[in-house]
C-alpha cells in the first residue's frame, strides 16, 4: 500500500473513534495493521510522520497518553495552520 | 514586578531556620507575573484548604508525546498569570553533576520563557521547570534542545531514568551507575519522548543494596549492584575503628543478619559463603571491608507506590548479571520485559500489577529466566499449583 | 529573533562534561570515605587525592535567583561544579582541604543550612502539594518546611541512632518514596467522592473508571450514562477521580493526612520495608500544621531515646513490638490501623507471643 493511502487509513481509523474510545499508539497500529495487512512496523513509522507534522497528536488525559486528531487550536499554536 | 498580593499565611512560613520555598516563590514573584500569581493563588490554598489546579491538559511540543505537564487553574480570572502553568521536565544528567555555566544557562532560558521557579529535582529525576504557557513549549524546546538538553518522559511512556552518584564518588559502587543510567536512556529515547506503554515504566539504578535512588521501591525495573567474590578484610583498619570508638562485637559482630561475622578481639573473619551483601558492615566500616571478585547487579522487577491495589516493592528476576558496555545484554531484557507487558497489560496497569495478576512463570517464560531460589524468600506454602503439559512429559 | 534549530531524541548531555576533574581522575578508584561532621565529608581515592563534599538543605522549590547565588558559590570554590543529591540537597565538591572551611563560611554567612550527612535526618522527598498538583489534598512544601523548622537540629548537627528518611506525598499516588520511609505523611480522603453525572458523559471512558476502583466500588449506571459508586466499599484513594475528574473526590472539610512509619530502603541488616500506619488521621491545618508536627517529633524522639545504634526506625519497631511502639509513644491504637485491604494476611497476628 502506497504511504499516503495508509496514512488516510490511520486518520480514518482515529477519526472512527473520535468521542468513543480514546486510542493508544498500539490500538492504531494493531487495529490498521489488521484492517490493511500492511505491517505493524510499517503502521507504526506511518504514525510516527503524522504525528511528526501534526496530523495526529499525542494526547494526555484520564492518566493515560492517547493518540488523537489535534485541534484548530493545537495547530495554529504549532504555526502548522495560521 | 510590584508585590501583588498580601500573603500573611505564607508569610509565616518564611519564619524559622529551614530554607523557605515561600522565599523563593517570592524572589521569583519580583520578576514574574507567573509567580506572582502563582503566589496569590497558594496564598487562597492556604485559606480554603484546597488546590486550584485541574487536571494536566493537552500540551506538548510537536512530535512528542510527553516532557510536559499541562497545568491549568481552575481560577483563571482571578490568577490569570497562572491560567497556563505548565510543567516542563528536563532530562537530568546522570547522577546530578552540573557545571555552573550548564545551570546557569538553564536558568537564563527558563527566566526568558517561564515563572523562574524550578525544582531541583523532581522525584523521578528530572530537572523541572514550574510554569510556562502553551506558547512558550515550542522556543522553549528549541533553546534547550539546541543546547543539548532534551525533555524528560512523561505519560504512558518510558520515564526518565535515574541513578546513584555510583562509581563518580562512592566506594561501594558494584556498577558503573552513571553510564548504564546514560545508555538505557540513549537506546529508550523513542520510548521516553512517545508514549506508547500502557502505563509508566521507571528504571533507577543503584550501586549497591544500600540503594540511595530508592530503586527498589519506586522503579519499575530496578537495577542494584551487587558481587559474588569474597570481601576482603584490612585488619589494621578495623583496629583503626575499634580505637575509635567502634564496639565490633555490638555494631559489626551482632547485627550482621546471617551471623556470618565474628571477632576475636583483634582479627575479624567474614564466613563468605553464608553472607547475603546486605552491605551493613561494609557501611559501616567502609576503611576496613572491600567486596572481590566479580561484580555486577541484582536485576529486580515491580515496585510502584499503593495505586491501584497496594504498593509493591520490586521482586528479584535476574539475582545477578554482568553489565558491561555497551549494556545490550540488560537493553535486550528490559525489551523482553516491555513487550510482554505491553502486549497482555489492561491501560493503566504496571509491570509488577500484570506480573501479580498472570503469575510468575508466564513472565519469566516470557523473558527467557529460568526459576531460581534467589527469586523467593521461601518456596509456597499451599499444594495448589500449576502444571503445564510439557511438565508431565519432563522425566 | 530567529530561534534556534531545535534537536529530538537527543536525550540528555552526556554526564562526563560535568564531573569535576578529581572526580574524573578517580572515577570507580574510590577507596573509602569518612564523615568530618553533619554537613561534611572526604572521600580518599586508591590514588591518594581527596574530594571534600559539603551539604547543604535546598527547599527543592527553588528560583533561578537562589540557583544562581549556589552558582556564584560553587565558582568560587569548586571550580565551577555543583552537584544535586536524590533527596534534593545541594553539594560543593572542592579537591583543596584548604577551601572547605572558607566554602562553609561563605554558604553559612549567605544563610545557607549545611548538614544532612551521617545517622542523622536528611532532606525530605516530597511531592507538589497545592503548588502544582490538581490531586493534592494538603500542602507539601508548606508542611515540610513547618516539620524541618522543628526538626532542624537533628539536620545540622544532632545525631540519632541510624539515619532517618523523611517523606511528604499529597495524595496517594505517592509521587515520592513514602510508602518506604523511617517517617512519612501522606495526605488522605475520607468521604467518598461527587459524582457530575453531567460531565462524565463528554469526560470519562465508564469502563476505564469503572476498571480504576480498587475495591470494585464502582459500576456503570446506563440509565444515567454514568457510573454509581457503592459506599460502603469506596476506600477514598481518587484513583477514580484521576481518571474521570468530574468525580470530585476533595473535600477540605474531612481531607488530612496520616503519619506512616517504619518504612526503609536499603537491605542493610534487615530487607527493604513498607512504611506503617502510626496515626490514621490530622486535620489539615495550614500554614504550620502544628499537631502534625509535634506527632512526627514525638515518634521522632522516642526512637532516638530507646533504639539501638544503627537501628533504622522500622528495626527498632520490630524489636520492641508494635504494641510496645504505641505504648511508647502514646498513640492510640484505632480500627484504621488493622488492615481490611491487600496486607491483611501479612499483618494479623497468629501467635499467642506479645507484650503488654
Amino acid at each position: 500500500m502506497d504511504t499516503n493511502e495508509l496514512k488516510d487509513k490511520i486518520f480514518a481509523f482515529v477519526e472512527a473513534a473520535k468521542g468513543k474510545k480514546k486510542l493508544k499508539e498500539k490500538d492504531i497500529i494493531k487495529g490498521v495493521s489488521a484492517d490493511t495487512g500492511v505491517d505493524k512496523d510499517t503502521v507504526k513509522k506511518a504514525l510516527r510522520e503524522m504525528i511528526d507534522v501534526g496530523r495526529l497528536m499525542y494526547s494526555y488525559g484520564g492518566g493515560a497518553s492517547s493518540v488523537e486528531i489535534p485541534s484548530e487550536e493545537y495547530l495554529r499554536e504549532k504555526g502548522l495552520i495560521k | 514586578m510590584s508585590k501583588k498580593y498580601d500573603t500573611p499565611l505564607l508569610d509565616e512560613l518564611e519564619k524559622g531556620p529551614w530554607p523557605s520555598f515561600v522565599t523563593e516563590m517570592k524572589k521569583a514573584a519580583a520578576r514574574s507575573e507567573m509567580a506572582n500569581d502563582e503566589l496569590g493563588q497558594l496564598e487562597k490554598s492556604y485559606r480554603t484548604k484546597r488546590g486550584y489546579w485541574k487536571h494536566g491538559g493537552i500540551v506538548g511540543v510537536l512530535g512528542y508525546g510527553g516532557g510536559v505537564i499541562g497545568r491549568y487553574s481552575s481560577l483563571p480570572d482571578e490568577f490569570p498569570g497562572v491560567a497556563h502553568f505548565h510543567t516542563v521536565r528536563i532530562n537530568q544528567p546522570s547522577g546530578w553533576f552540573y557545571t555552573t555555566k550548564a545551570l546557569r544557562e538553564i536558568c537564563d532560558i527558563w527566566d526568558k520563557y517561564g515563572s523562574g521557579l524550578t525544582n531541583l529535582h523532581g522525584s523521578t529525576g528530572d530537572l523541572v521547570l514550574l510554569g510556562t504557557t502553551t506558547e512558550n513549549l515550542e522556543p522553549l524546546f528549541a533553546e534547550y534542545s539546541s543546547r543539548g538538553w532534551d525533555l524528560g518522559g512523561s505519560g504512558s511512556a518510558m520515564r526518565t531514568p535515574s541513578c546513584c552518584i555510583g562509581p563518580a564518588r562512592c566506594e561501594w559502587a558494584n556498577i558503573d551507575t552513571l553510564e548504564i543510567c546514560y545508555q538505557m536512556t540513549q537506546k529508550f529515547q523513542d520510548e521516553l519522548h512517545r508514549p506508547a506503554f500502557p502505563y509508566k515504566f521507571k528504571i533507577k539504578v543503584a550501586g549497591c543494596a544500600v540503594d540511595c535512588v530508592a530503586s527498589i521501591a519506586r522503579a519499575d525495573c530496578s537495577i542494584i549492584g551487587t558481587w559474588k567474590g569474597k570481601i576482603e578484610i584490612d585488619q589494621d583498619a578495623v583496629q583503626w575503628y575499634a580505637k575509635n570508638g567502634m564496639d565490633i562485637k555490638a555494631e559489626i559482630v551482632d547485627m550482621c543478619p546471617t551471623a556470618c561475622i565474628s571477632y576475636d578481639g583483634t582479627n575479624l573473619s567474614i564466613d563468605d559463603d553464608n553472607c547475603s551483601r546486605c552491605m551493613h558492615c561494609i557501611s559501616k566500616m567502609t576503611k576496613a571491608l572491600k567486596p572481590t571478585g566479580e561484580k555486577g547487579a541484582t536485576i529486580l522487577i515491580g515496585s510502584k507506590a499503593p495505586i491501584v491495589v497496594g504498593s509493591l516493592m520490586s521482586w528479584v528476576i535476574v539475582p545477578f548479571m554482568k553489565l558491561e558496555p555497551p549494556y545490550d545484554e540488560l537493553e535486550e531484557l528490559i525489551r523482553k520485559m516491555i513487550e510482554w507487558w505491553d502486549d497482555n497489560a489492561k491501560p493503566r496497569e504496571r509491570i509488577g500489577e500484570l506480573i501479580e495478576a498472570r503469575g510468575m512463570r508466564e513472565f519469566l517464560e516470557a523473558i527467557g529466566v529460568p526459576p531460581q531460589p534467589q527469586q523467593v524468600f521461601e518456596p509456597r506454602k499451599d499444594p495448589f499449583f500449576f502444571w503445564k503439559d510439557e511438565d508431565l512429559t519432563k522425566e | 529573533m530567529a530561534l534556534p534549530q531545535r534537536q529530538t531524541d537527543i536525550g540528555p548531555p552526556h554526564y562526563k562534561q560535568f564531573l569535576p576533574p578529581v572526580i574524573e581522575k578517580n572515577y570507580g578508584q574510590w577507596k573509602y570515605h569518612e564523615r568530618i561532621d553533619a554537613g561534611t565529608m572526604v572521600h580518599v581515592a586508591e590514588s591518594g587525592d581527596k574530594v571534600y563534599t559539603v551539604r547543604v538543605a535546598s527547599p527543592r522549590l527553588l528560583s533561578t535567583d537562589t540557583i544562581r547565588d549556589m552558582l556564584d558559590v560553587a565558582d568560587k570554590y569548586c571550580d565551577g561544579y555543583i552537584r544535586f543529591t536524590s533527596r534534593n540537597n545541594v553539594e560543593f565538591m572542592t579537591a583543596d582541604e584548604s577551601k572547605v572551611e572558607p566554602l562553609k563560611k561563605e554558604l553559612k554567612d549567605r544563610g545557607y543550612t549545611i548538614g544532612g550527612i551521617g545517622p542523622r535526618i536528611t532532606n525530605v522527598v516530597h511531592t507538589q502539594g497545592w503548588v502544582h498538583c490538581h490531586s493534592a489534598c494538603t500542602d507539601a512544601s508548606g508542611l515540610v518546611k513547618a516539620m524541618m523548622d522543628e526538626l532542624y537540629e537533628y539536620f545540622t548537627e544532632k545525631e540519632l541512632p541510624a539515619k532517618v528518611r523523611l517523606a511528604l506525598a499529597c495524595c496517594v499516588n505517592m509521587c515520592g518514596a513514602v510508602h518506604c520511609s523511617d517517617i512519612a505523611v501522606v495526605a488522605v480522603h475520607r468521604k467518598v467522592p461527587v459524582i457530575d453525572h453531567d460531565k462524565i458523559k463528554d469526560m470519562c471512558e465508564i469502563p476505564t473508571t469503572v476498571a480504576a476502583c480498587p475495591t470494585r466500588a464502582i459500576s456503570p449506571d446506563p440509565a444515567k450514562k454514568s457510573i454509581k459508586i457503592k459506599d460502603e466499599k469506596c476506600m477514598y484513594c481518587g484513583n477514580c477521580f484521576t481518571v474521570c475528574p468530574p468525580i470530585e473526590i476533595h473535600n477540605p472539610e474531612h481531607d488530612g493526612v496520616a503519619i506512616v512509619v517504619g518504612g526503609k530502603i536499603g537491605s542493610l541488616r534487615t530487607g527493604p520495608k513498607f512504611s506503617k500506619l502510626a496515626i490514621p488521621f490530622f486535620y489539615n491545618e495550614p500554614p504550620r500544621w502544628p499537631k502534625v508536627v509535634a506527632a512526627i517529633k514525638n515518634i521522632l524522639e522516642v526512637y532516638a531515646k530507646n533504639a539501638r545504634k544503627h537501628e533504622r526506625l522500622g528495626e527498632w519497631v520490630e524489636r520492641i513490638g508494635w504494641e510496645r511502639f504505641f505504648k511508647l509513644t502514646g498513640i492510640e491504637f484505632t480500627y484504621q490501623h488493622i488492615d481490611d485491604f491487600t496486607f491483611m494476611r501479612d499483618t494479623l497476628r497468629t501467635s499467642a507471643a506479645f507484650k503488654w
